[in-house]
């Protein structure tokens, strides 16, 4: 059992959940109640992730990354190395990679929230913010908290991203997935079988609290 | 002739009206402190047939219905003055405070206008105690006069006992005063009603437009009731606009 893998693998689907709860909110926001007309090309972005290979994702990132593209030079004049290969460049992936598992759960809350709330709350003086924090939050925490714990539980199983940015290097890139592959490509299947049995009681653990929390919550509009 | 025309024809119906506001200004005269002068046009293309919203009237303090048949325009008009809706064309003036001007490029944002809406089905935030749905209207004061002013209005409206269950632990009736309480607590310059008492026994209508005609008393701002409820217009009104395919077809006093 390598523990190290499952420490730095909960670290980033901790950070990556965290990251994508604070982008996430104002995306949701906008696709939620933007009326552009081209919206559905921004919602096909934010959903690419669901679709492409991993590797394919994985890949764009990694040349995102590294010192060939404009990003990754200026990241390199400042710090002295790129992202890639990196736990740095691993949250990064994870980020995008996760982006739709958070966004789409969040915007459905949203648009899901009776639209007279929103008016009455306007009508009583409340700006746009305080009407954000005050009613629409309140009235999607199902939403949120099933965006916030699937983009977790996807953080944790990820491979292919995680292989091609961060290319298995122990202890800063090597995550529990990269972990089993690793033990079933040395035939050590008991090994890979107990890391992989852990990560699956892990996963199933973390999904039942928050769908059982999600139940207490309970419906925004129950008495109408 | 509509229905709704024959019905008003029932009615004695007078053009002009001049009428003593708290104030003690004219009625006819825009530049008083509390009369709500609209006069505006809102065309919603629809397939078959568009409509048009067409509205010119000036409404004094007191209770003026808006009666009409559903799909005549009631609630957008409401929601043009409330600022929900943005008419095409015209203006919306509350005393000398201009919310809307077309022709000037003012569009008061919702947030600003400083009216007081109750909605058809209330929209009481679930989430919120009956107290906290009252005060949340309440900004920039401090704690103990937020308090003091919510348990004032729900004295008024007879529900302090309320102040920490959740809309959905009230009655019907409760939560219509709640609705009321919420909306006057800001001290709105208009009220608007939005067939508000629907789903209630007419006991319990009557002593709510008891507890709101008192307040009016006290306060004298002008007050729209939409309403589609014939019974209600008798028994509300001190003046009714009759609405029927987006346009004011009578305006009197009912009797």
């Amino acid at each position: 059992m390598d523990w190290q893998a499952f420490w730095l693998t909960t670290r980033l689907a901790v950070l990556v959940a965290a990251l994508l709860l604070l982008l996430g909110l104002p995306i949701a926001y906008w696709i939620a109640y933007s009326r552009w007309r081209w919206k559905f090309l921004a919602e096909a972005v934010v959903a690419l992730p669901i679709v492409l290979p991993p590797t394919v994702l994985g890949f764009y990132v990694l040349l995102a990354l590294g010192s060939r593209s404009p990003l990754g030079r200026a990241w390199q004049s400042l710090t002295g190395h790129t992202l890639a290969f990196t736990f740095g460049g691993l949250v990064i992936g994870s980020i995008i990679y996760s982006l739709p598992f958070a966004v789409q759960p969040f915007a459905a809350s949203f648009a899901l929230v009776d639209a007279r709330l929103i008016s009455a709350s306007a009508t009583l003086g409340a700006s746009r913010l305080k009407t954000f924090f005050r009613v629409i939050i309140p009235l999607s925490l199902p939403g949120l908290i099933t965006g916030v714990a699937l983009s977790f539980a996807h953080t944790l199983g990820e491979f292919g991203v995680v292989l091609m940015v961060g290319g298995n290097i122990p202890g800063i890139t090597r995550t529990v997935s990269i972990d089993i592959y690793d033990q079933v490509q040395a035939l050590n299947y008991a090994s890979a079988n107990q890391t992989a049995l852990v990560l699956l009681g892990i996963s199933f653990a973390v999904l039942s609290l928050v769908y059982g929390v999600n139940r207490k919550v309970g419906a925004a509009w129950p008495w109408k | 002739m509509s229905e709704v025309e024959r019905w008003f024809k029932s009615f004695r119906s007078r053009q002009t009206r001049t009428k003593r506001t708290n104030t003690g200004n004219s009625f006819n005269n825009s530049a008083s402190q509390n009369v709500l002068t609209v006069q505006f046009r809102k065309r919603f293309p629809r397939t078959g047939r568009d409509f048009t919203l067409d509205i010119t009237s000036a409404i004094a303090p007191g209770i003026t219905i808006i009666f009409g048949p559903s799909g005549a325009g009631k609630t957008t008009l409401l929601d043009c003055v409330a600022g929900l809706t943005t008419p095409d064309s015209g203006k919306v003036v509350i005393g000398d405070r201009v919310l809307f001007d077309h022709a000037r490029a003012i569009s008061l944002p919702v947030q600003n206008r400083k009216v007081g809406y109750v909605f058809q089905d209330l929209a009481l935030f679930p989430h919120l105690t009956v107290g906290n749905n009252v005060e949340y209207g309440l900004a920039g004061i401090s704690g103990s006069e937020r308090r003091k002013k919510s348990d004032a209005v729900l004295e008024s409206f007879r529900i302090p006992h309320l102040r920490n269950r959740k809309p959905k632990e009230i009655s019907g009736g409760e939560r219509q005063r709640v609705a009321l309480a919420r909306a006057l607590v800001t001290d709105p310059c208009v009220l608007m009603l939005d067939e508000p008492l629907a789903a209630l026994d007419a006991a319990t209508k009557s002593k709510i437009m008891d507890d709101l005609r008192a307040w009016n008393a006290a306060h004298g701002i002008p007050i729209l009731y939409v309403t589609h409820n014939r019974e209600e217009v008798f028994a509300l009104g001190d003046r009714v606009l009759v609405v029927e395919n987006g346009r004011i077809i009578a305006d009197g006093t009912p009797h």
